[in-house]
């Protein structure tokens, strides 16, 4: 993504954020949304459109999880690992994933089609729906058995990719 | 020890506190860690590092009972206050110690055997003192990469990294090169550039010397040597007039390592040096270093032992009226027993140094001048011409600093360069100085304590501009000048009152002398090398060079004796700010050569007038005396820190440029220190080498139907220009061209005059890009 469109995003909100660093989150979020991970390039642009140095803005980015500085699938499953969820069956539906997308049940990953990332996630704040599961940057949504997750992901599969991938 | 503040017990109304049962004082804002390092005690530290910026408390090694506080309180960010009752030895804090030096040496590979730091590795010896002794820790460390080249100078070994942010900090405050960060988190975190890309920064290998352990280290140094097979010497930096403190690591002879000063100069470079003078040591033994006489003959050159060369010298030059040219990094010894020969082994000889006339610089110089330390407290800094950061690179350190403490920073030039980012610059036009000089008068009048950094080349050219600017400064009692030198030891060579080289010129002209003897002087690749060139031309007598590298001068000269470097040799050398600071000598140098001044000696007993001095201290306090700036000055004085000139060195033989002459576009041209001369020999420096390239904006470019990539020379009225490759780009002005000195070659130089008056060129294509 070019500066000039992360300006532009940015001006409409500069008003909303007394510390001009504060603007790198929402720029490299929206930056993202054009590949759903950042790129070199993203980056620099990021770096261009805020005024600070790229090795900042990377250092930015590799510090938050949903923030992805390596490739990922078209959408990213995260599962909620803390313990009110594990407590209501997430390593179930975390195995399961894993097993269905064909991914390492220790880290996650992403499925060999490019579709699917399966990825952990800590308390999500829906402890009252666990086991949950967030998909991208949607609403949270649970509980979840390992079946009815299975579901989900097939259904992502088939559904067309949204046009920004918000995560 | 550099890694704590220094704290002066001598102010009044000191905080009067407790320390370990001991009633102590210390100023108030002192911070505990350094308050007790001037009492005696030591805190363990390693993330604080005062200069570098405030307490970040990121590593927890100094935790201090504090009585009164809950829990156990960081000293490197806890000030001193009144009454306060602090234990730095309790249980509680060994306890403390103990915990955090096991969790920093957790992942730590304790490589020590192996690790360039061991010996001198604040973590190994703050484990040694203050920590556990033992670990229960069983687990698999983490394993990295070993080592990682962070540039060609830098290597990075991961796992020995204890994350206390001192690079990180250094690149993004100090040099605020925006390079390093720390990436990941956690356990994970880890030091990095954008993507991994080299670390490119004019001040790079300063993060080695902060770095508190061995994750940082030098690839020219690598495994070359351990700290206790070394001598360290405290020296100087000679390679452009900031003149640094430096400390020479020698091994066998050889300097194996510059580092920044373990006790730094407060007053100039504050423990921190360029690139170019922490790794163009191995200059000394690079291809174009002379290393053994060379005597050229109808029948060839051939070499000659130095015995030999010294009478050949000698015999050359007897009976001869010598015309003696000094270059600009020779040392005050040097100089002033050349130019002593004059009233006695080589009687009626013109003695002149290279370098800017600088007349107008005068009233400049005669007013109150400040040192780069001083720029510390201003309120205001001006930067009235040049650009500190190609040609004075730790003056830019400083005025990073000063910009951060809050000073306005402002000024005005014809060239665009890095600092401008820093404040409100004005672009002048090319021999328009004055201009942009009249438009800060204001700023330095309303000032409390401003400091005006003026640039030597660029006002020397410029009469009406130097004379406002002197009288803006004098209307405000409270300013301070700070001159931005082009020669390393230009106020040295003033002091001593050489006139300039115009002196030997005009003598050479006129055939008033017939022997040249030049001392690390190299009229042939010094802006006015066209006027040397058509002289040297029709001169029949004997050309004799003293001189360390081969240059354009070297090549054609009957004699060559050859001369020790500034890491070999013992000397003084006046910094830009008049500082008096003595060169020690690290290396030996090769066999076959021997230092300037013992060669001038030498030269002298050859020529039947014994000096009376045996000693480079001895020859400084005889050239020295009668010279009014050096009142006062001895060896001793000057110590390990230096000491400012007395007087301002005044310049002999006054005269203002005239303004540009001739037809075309006008020229500016930066002096480059970093990738300039000095990284051309050095093999750890040569790929900042700068180009020889002529840099201008589009519409420029077209007006002289030259496109990028180009070949050309320059032409101007003081003669013609070597190759320079055209490089068009934007953000720069039109109607001005731009070219390096001291670029391979030297082709800029053979357009400029002497005295750096403005100049117009004409472009000329010779070779389509
Ligand atoms: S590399 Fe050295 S200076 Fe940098 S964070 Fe690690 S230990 Fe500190
Ligand atoms: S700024 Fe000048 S004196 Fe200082 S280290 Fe660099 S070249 Fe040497
Ligand atoms: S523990 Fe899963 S949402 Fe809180
Ligand atoms: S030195 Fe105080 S926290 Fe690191």
């Amino acid at each position: 993504m070019d500066a000039d469109r992360i300006r532009a995003h940015l001006d409409p909100i500069r008003h909303e954020f007394a510390d001009p660093r504060s603007l790198v989150m929402p720029a490299l979020k929206f930056a993202q949304t054009e590949k759903g991970h950042l790129t070199r390039e993203d980056m620099a642009a990021v770096a261009e459109a805020t005024g600070y140095s790229p090795s900042f803005i990377e250092s930015v980015a590799s510090f938050y999880d949903r923030l992805y500085t390596r490739p990922v699938g078209n959408r990213v499953v995260s599962v909620c690992v803390t313990l009110s969820c594990m407590l209501r069956g997430a390593d179930e539906v975390w195995d399961a994933l894993c097993e269905h997308e064909g991914v390492d049940h220790h880290h996650g990953g992403t499925s060999a089609d490019g579709r699917i990332t399966i990825q952990e996630a800590q308390c999500l704040g829906y402890c009252d729906k666990g086991a949950c599961i967030q998909v991208d940057a949607e609403e949270t949504k649970g509980p979840y058995t390992p079946e009815e997750a299975v579901k989900l992901v097939e259904e992502l599969r088939e559904a067309p990719t949204p046009a920004e991938l918000w995560r | 020890m550099a890694e704590y503040a220094p704290v002066d017990l001598t102010v009044e109304n000191q905080v009067e506190f407790e320390l370990d049962g001991r009633r102590v004082a210390a100023p108030a804002g002192t911070m505990l860690a350094d308050a007790c390092y001037a009492h005696g005690v030591e805190i363990p530290i390693f993330c604080y590092e005062p200069r570098i910026g405030p307490p970040i408390g990121a590593c927890r090694m100094c935790l201090v009972e504090v009585e009164g506080m809950r829990g156990l309180q960081t000293a490197c960010s806890t000030p001193v206050a009144p009454d306060m009752v602090v234990r730095t030895t309790t249980d509680a804090v060994k306890e403390a110690q103990d915990g955090v030096l096991e969790v920093l040496l957790a992942n730590h590979p304790l490589d020590c055997p192996v690790c360039d730091k061991g010996g001198e590795c604040p973590l190994q010896d703050r484990t040694f003192k203050f920590g556990p002794g033992t670990s229960r820790y069983v687990e698999p460390k983490r394993h990295q990469p070993k080592p990682l080249n962070l540039s060609h100078r830098i290597a990075l070994d991961r796992e020995r990294c204890i994350s206390c942010f001192r690079c990180v900090r250094f690149s993004q405050e100090v040099a605020q090169d925006g390079e390093l960060t720390m990436q990941e988190r956690g356990a994970r975190s880890e030091i990095t550039t954008f993507s991994g890309d080299p670390y490119r920064g004019r001040f790079s290998g300063n993060i080695i010397d902060v770095c508190p352990v061995g994750a940082l280290t030098s690839i020219p140094y690598r495994f070359v040597s351990r700290p206790w097979d070394v001598q360290n010497t405290p020296s100087v930096c000679g390679l452009c007039p900031v003149g640094c403190n430096t400390e020479l690591t020698v091994r066998e002879g050889r300097t194996k390592r510059v580092t920044g000063r373990p006790e730094p100069n407060p007053a100039v470079e504050e423990g921190w040096l360029c690139d170019t003078g922490r790794w163009a040591y191995d200059a000394s033994w690079s291809q174009a270093r002379i290393t053994a006489a060379v005597v050229r003959e109808a029948t060839g050159d051939r070499t000659a032992t130095l015995e030999d060369a010294v009478d050949g010298a000698a015999a050359l030059l007897r009976g001869r009226t010598a015309g003696i040219l000094v270059g600009t990094a020779a040392t005050v010894e040097e100089a002033g027993i050349a130019a002593d020969l004059a009233g006695g082994a080589l009687p009626g000889a013109v003695v002149a140094r290279m370098g800017i006339p600088g007349g107008a610089l005068a009233p400049l110089r005669a007013l109150p001048g400040a040192q780069l330390g001083d720029v510390d407290d201003a309120d205001l800094v001006v930067v009235a011409g040049g650009d500190p950061s190609a040609q004075q690179p730790v003056a830019e350190l400083r005025l990073r600093k000063a910009r951060r403490f809050g000073a306005t920073v402002t000024g005005c030039g014809p060239r665009p360069h890095a600092l401008e980012a820093l404040g409100t610059f004005i672009r002048t036009a090319p021999g328009d100085l004055a201009a942009g000089v009249a438009s800060l008068a204001e700023a330095i009048a309303a000032a409390t304590r401003p400091v005006v950094m003026w640039d030597e080349a660029d006002l020397a050219g410029e009469p009406a501009a130097a004379e406002a600017l002197a009288a803006a400064i004098a209307a405000n009692p409270a300013a301070r000048q700070l001159e931005l030198g082009a020669e390393v030891n230009g106020s040295g060579l003033r002091a001593l009152g050489l006139p300039d080289a115009g002196a030997v010129l005009d003598a050479v002209r006129a055939g008033t002398v017939d022997a040249l003897l030049l001392v690390h002087a190299d009229p042939l690749d010094a802006p006015g090398r066209a006027a040397w060139d058509a002289a040297l031309e029709g001169f029949a007598g004997p050309v004799i060079a003293i001189a360390s590298h081969a240059d354009a001068t070297t090549e054609r000269a009957d004699l060559v004796l050859p001369a020790l470097t500034m890491w070999e040799q013992e000397g003084t050398l006046v910094s830009m700010n008049g500082r008096v600071q003595r060169l020690r000598p690290g290396a030996r140098g090769p066999e076959g050569a021997a230092a300037g001044w013992e060669l001038l000696v030498a030269l002298a007993h050859r020529l039947g007038v014994v000096p009376g001095y045996r000693t480079a201290a001895a020859a400084f306090r005889a050239v020295t005396a009668g010279r009014p700036a050096f009142a006062g000055i001895t060896p001793e004085a000057a110590g390990v820190l230096g000491v400012p000139l007395a007087a301002p060195a005044q310049v002999a033989g006054a005269s203002a440029p005239p303004p540009a002459s001739g037809e075309g576009v006008p020229l500016v041209a930066t002096r480059t220190v970093y990738g300039g001369a000095a990284a051309r020999r050095s093999a750890a420096l040569a790929d900042t080498a700068a180009p020889a390239e002529l840099r201008m904006a589009p519409d420029t470019a077209a007006a002289h139907w030259v496109n990028d990539g180009d070949r050309v020379v320059l032409r101007s009225s003081s003669g013609e220009s070597g190759r320079l490759t055209v490089r068009v780009g934007d953000g720069l002005p039109e109607g001005v061209v731009f070219a390096p000195l001291g670029a391979p070659g030297s082709p800029t130089e053979g357009v400029l005059p002497a005295d750096m008056a403005p100049v117009l060129v004409r472009v000329a294509r010779v070779e389509a890009g």
